[in-house]
């Protein structure tokens, strides 16, 4: 079983592109690929939260033959699970009889429950080959020798408002809130310049039409508003408590607000599930990079506040770039969805995988196509 | 109260007095020096935690200064200072910084005030830090020289008041504020080593008005700090040092002595007091300690008092309760009572007048008695004399009468013979009656008691009288009997009683020879019963009283003088008292009290003489 040519050719050509560190070489099989995440995944039949479900999502994609995220294949896949420890460990095997061909590693090693300081520093030792990292970490960790692959933005971190209550109910203050918070304060020292402002539901590398949505932070607008509401509104900004990352934008759109006359208050939730009244701090997945696809379902998952404020329609399927829009501005304009930022997902990545590439909106891991180089691979030592 | 027992009232009184004023001046002044040593302690402590606080503010500044000497600090402001600089990649800085030089607060702050970095308040990057902006604008600070001041600050959690120190890294004409401290709160006050029995409490001024959550001490937000409320709010309105005693129960022990002193930020605003408590347990406990001890000083004064009133009392009365002892034997006829004397005191000369004067009254006694036997005897001879003379009178002119008659008529002498024999016979009858009733006296016999009924006696005396009192040819005498129907029976000899009472009633007839009333009267008290008799006839002169028991004493022609001797006898015989109250012209009344049962007679010498056969 051999790998297509054109991989063969694009490998060289990415490891020529790497730089004098990498000769170019020709592909091999074998090794073991270590893959750290920060999820746990106790069951592949029961995912707990979102992130359970996307390495869910990824580890399937590589046992079934399944393109992207709506494919429900049971095609046997690259890889086969060779061993199973629930929320530990999962080891897959290379599926010799895959039909597009044997994957270059002999098995992944997906290690489950790594938080991100561990995931940087066995990334750093050679004890891991991929690993996420925060999307706020990605600047240091360049900047500190690592080396780092970012998607395109495609994690759209915005404020939700869910409920009817005096506050989210009230567009007003929905508003001054939206005009107070400084998007580019965030992405430049937050999210350490990595993803872009957010002022609509799509990002502009997909859509094209970001850009005719406002970022810019209007205080003064925000002020206006807020006297005009009365007495100082208070609100509650709720958050995963286990992302540091929405903590500190919480934090930060906390002191915009307050600055603006308004009373934020960050409030963590264990476990991500969502209050069901207030505003919410939340990121989402785009699973497509395809516009319509992606704000059909940004819609689906915001539909209790889509259709309180748009009762409308499904989006055409496929949708003009006006259909998509006019319903992103309608959304955009009632306030109950406050889009804050674009953030890439970005990954650590060792010396001695090649052929990688950030994966696409929805997309899983390009773990089939990848392959170890043979350069060094002692334990231990760093391989950049 | 006898006079030991005011002696030992005396001596308890006085000792226990003594003891309780002892106990009681030690306790207060114990307590007076516990709580001047408890001062002197408290403020020292309180000055030891204000080096401490100072320290730490000197530490602070070190620490600071430190950063602001850091390379990487350095470095960073080399960074800042380029007209391109990203400010954004140090947004982290102040988090790990902070965390590195143990300081609760750290800001990183450009040249225009512009946070860079905060540690305590990571968000609020981009923003301006006011006060700093303010102090910089348009001259130069020397940080150094302004040392660590407190202030209040705006962090991630709230508002707080924070021990700060500001130093600068100058790069060119720009300088980078690294602004540290340490938050006034709880781990602050954990982090300050205080004495065992003191805590240390800080109020936030926070809201600018008492808070009770804004009072803590190293655990937290307090209970009750409304207790503390009312000297907290003082201080908001005028800042002092102030001490003050909060107690948290009705227990004395758990009460504090609290020294407050409020904190000043760089405008003399208030920002926060601290109060150093310092436990009164121990010294209550002290305290008590020594008012048990002074208590129970006082139980064993009061006893060993009371011991020793009762030996001191016993010391000092005994021998005058000897001499009380000789007295009473003395007044019970026992003329010879010595008391010993002992020592040389005022007592000893008391007790040696005392024998001398037993020993005087003893020897008189013995003159007196000697007087009176001889007067006794001479009244006896005059008695005798005077009795026998009448008789013999007659007897000797009859005898001569007789010689006479047979030498001159002896013709006559037989008739004279039948007459004067006859007048001899009746003399000699007149001796022999004269002679017996000397022999009734003296054969005046010992009681036989029985029970007696005195109204009864009473009765059968005036029975025995009753012709008499209204017999033809004499005026007549009126008997008036108001004898007590609850007399009670009295131990006596009934045949003597009766004797008694008929001689008191026969001389109270020979007292009325124009008539009267004689009145005879029981009545009993005390288990004594009484019998007055008395007469409406001349009475008598206070001489003739005197005088009125004495043997064979008469103020009648012919009376023996021996009816109110004998009375007195029975009387005396029976353990009783005899009395006469008379009023010449009046009357007379002899009272006389008898008890329920005669005492045992003591022994005379001469008794036990007679006993003994001497």
């Amino acid at each position: 079983m051999k790998r297509p040519l054109s991989l063969f050719l694009a490998a060289s050509s990415v490891a020529l592109a790497a730089g004098p560190a990498f000769t170019a070489r020709r592909p091999h099989y074998g090794g073991t690929l270590v893959v750290e995440e920060a999820a746990k995944l106790s069951s592949l039949d029961a995912p707990g939260n979102a992130a359970e479900a996307r390495l869910k999502a990824q580890i399937e994609s590589l046992i079934y033959d399944r393109a992207g995220r709506n494919d429900t294949s049971t095609e046997p896949g690259a890889f086969r699970l060779a061993q199973w420890e629930p929320g530990k460990d999962a080891v897959l095997a290379a599926n010799e009889g895959y039909k597009d061909g044997r994957p270059f590693v002999d098995s992944v090693e997906i290690r489950m429950g790594r938080p991100a300081g561990d995931r940087m520093m066995d990334l750093e030792l050679g004890k891991a080959d991929v690993a996420e990292i925060p999307v706020e970490q990605a600047r240091r960790a360049a900047e500190g020798g690592a080396r780092i692959s970012a998607s395109r933005p495609d994690q759209l971190i915005s404020i939700v408002f869910e409920g009817t209550s005096a506050t989210t109910g009230d567009a007003r203050i929905r508003e001054a809130l939206a005009r107070s918070i400084d998007r580019a304060a965030i992405v430049n020292f937050i999210l350490q310049k990595q993803g872009e402002p957010a002022g609509g539901l799509l990002p502009q590398w997909s859509s094209g039409t970001a850009f005719l949505f406002s970022t810019a932070a209007d205080p003064s607008r925000a002020k206006e508003i807020v006297a005009q509401i009365g007495p100082s509104p208070k609100l509650r900004l709720g958050y995963d408590s286990g992302d540091p990352l929405l903590q500190a934008i919480g934090e930060r759109i906390a002191v915009n607000a307050r600055a603006a006359g308004m009373a934020v208050t960050p409030e963590a939730v264990a476990g991500g599930g969502r209050p069901g009244s207030g505003a919410w701090l939340t990121r989402m997945d785009m699973p497509s990079a395809e516009p319509g696809a992606a704000l059909s379902y940004f819609l689906e998952q915001l539909k209790p506040i889509v259709a309180r404020n748009e009762d409308r329609e499904p989006l055409a399927d496929p949708a003009t770039p006006e259909q998509i829009y006019e319903r992103e501005a309608a959304v955009a304009g009632s306030y109950s969805v406050i889009p804050i930022a674009w953030a890439p997902h970005v990954y650590g990545v060792s010396a001695r995988v090649r052929d990688w590439s950030a994966p696409e909106p929805g997309k899983p891991l390009p773990l089939a196509d990848i392959w170890l180089d043979q350069m060094d691979n002692t334990p231990g030592k760093k391989n950049r | 109260m006898t006079f030991r027992g005011k002696l030992f009232w005396m001596f308890t009184i006085a000792l226990v007095l003594s003891v309780v004023l002892i106990a009681a001046g030690v306790t207060v002044v114990a307590r007076k020096a516990f709580d001047e040593n408890n001062a002197q302690h408290t403020e020292a402590l309180v000055a030891q935690f204000q080096r401490e606080f100072s320290n730490r503010g000197q530490e602070v500044a070190h620490r600071v200064q430190t950063i602001a000497n850091a390379e990487s600090t350095v470095r960073m402001a080399i960074d800042l200072a380029r007209p391109t600089a990203d400010p954004s990649i140090y947004v982290d800085d102040a988090t790990g910084v902070s965390q590195s030089s143990h300081l609760d607060i750290l800001d990183f702050v450009s040249n225009d005030g512009t946070i860079i970095s905060s540690a305590e308040y990571h968000a609020r990057f981009g923003y301006k830090l006011q006060w700093i902006k303010a102090l910089t604008a348009g001259k130069t600070v020397d940080w150094v020289a302004q040392g660590p001041f407190l202030m209040k600050i705006d962090t991630q959690a709230g508002p707080a008041v924070a021990l700060l120190a500001v130093s600068t890294v100058r790069v060119g004409d720009r300088n980078l504020y690294i602004v540290g401290g340490e938050r006034l709160g709880r781990e602050f006050l954990g982090s300050l080593v205080l004495p065992q029995g003191m805590r240390a409490l800080l109020y936030l001024n926070l809201e600018n008005k008492f808070e009770p959550a804004d009072l803590m001490d190293e655990n937290g937000a307090i209970e009750q700090a409304d207790r503390f409320a009312s000297s907290i709010e003082k201080d908001l309105r005028q800042p002092a040092e102030r001490k003050f005693t909060v107690n948290q129960t009705a227990d004395a022990k758990e009460a504090e002595v609290f020294h407050e002193t409020p904190l000043l930020g760089r405008q003399s605003e208030l920002l926060g007091i601290l109060m150093v408590g310092s436990s009164q347990r121990e010294v209550v406990i002290l305290q008590r300690r020594i008012e048990v001890l002074a208590a129970i000083t006082v139980v064993i004064g009061i006893v060993i008092a009371l011991l020793f009133s009762w030996w001191g009392s016993a010391r000092v009365t005994k021998p005058i309760q000897e001499l009380a002892e000789g007295a009473r034997a003395v007044s019970n006829g026992n003329w010879n009572t010595r008391v010993e004397v002992r020592g040389g005191g005022d007592v000893a000369q008391l007790a040696t007048a005392f024998n001398q004067m037993t020993q005087q009254l003893a020897d008189q006694r013995e003159r007196l008695l000697q007087t009176e036997r001889v007067a006794a005897w001479r009244e006896v001879a005059r008695r005798l004399a005077h009795e026998l003379k009448n008789p013999l009178f007659p007897l000797q002119t009859t005898v001569e009468n007789l010689r006479r008659s047979k030498d001159k008529n002896p013709d006559q002498f037989e008739e004279v013979f039948r007459e004067s024999t006859g007048i001899l016979l009746s003399e000699i009858e007149n001796l022999k009656t004269i002679v017996g009733r000397f022999s009734d006296f003296a054969k005046m016999p010992q009681p036989e008691l029985g029970a007696v009924n005195v109204n009864e006696v009473v009765r059968s005396v005036v029975k025995l009288f009753e012709a008499q009192f209204g017999a033809v040819g004499r005026p007549p005498i009126t008997p008036e009997l108001h004898l007590d129907e609850e007399l009670p029976t009295i131990q006596a000899d009934q045949t003597l009683l009766h004797r008694a009472v008929e001689n008191l009633v026969l001389n109270a007839m020979d007292a009325m020879p124009a008539g009267g009333v004689l009145m005879l009267r029981t009545s009993h008290q005390d288990g004594k019963v009484d019998l007055e008799v008395s007469d409406t006839g001349t009475g008598l002169t206070p001489e003739e009283c005197d005088r009125l028991f004495t043997p064979y004493y008469t103020t009648k022609q012919h009376g023996t003088g021996l009816g109110l001797a004998i009375v007195q006898s029975v009387v005396s015989d029976h353990g009783g008292r005899v009395s006469v109250e008379s009023e010449s012209g009046v009357g007379t009344s002899v009272h006389i009290e008898l008890p329920s049962r005669p005492p045992k007679k003591p022994q005379t010498p001469e008794a036990v003489a007679v006993k003994s056969g001497e």
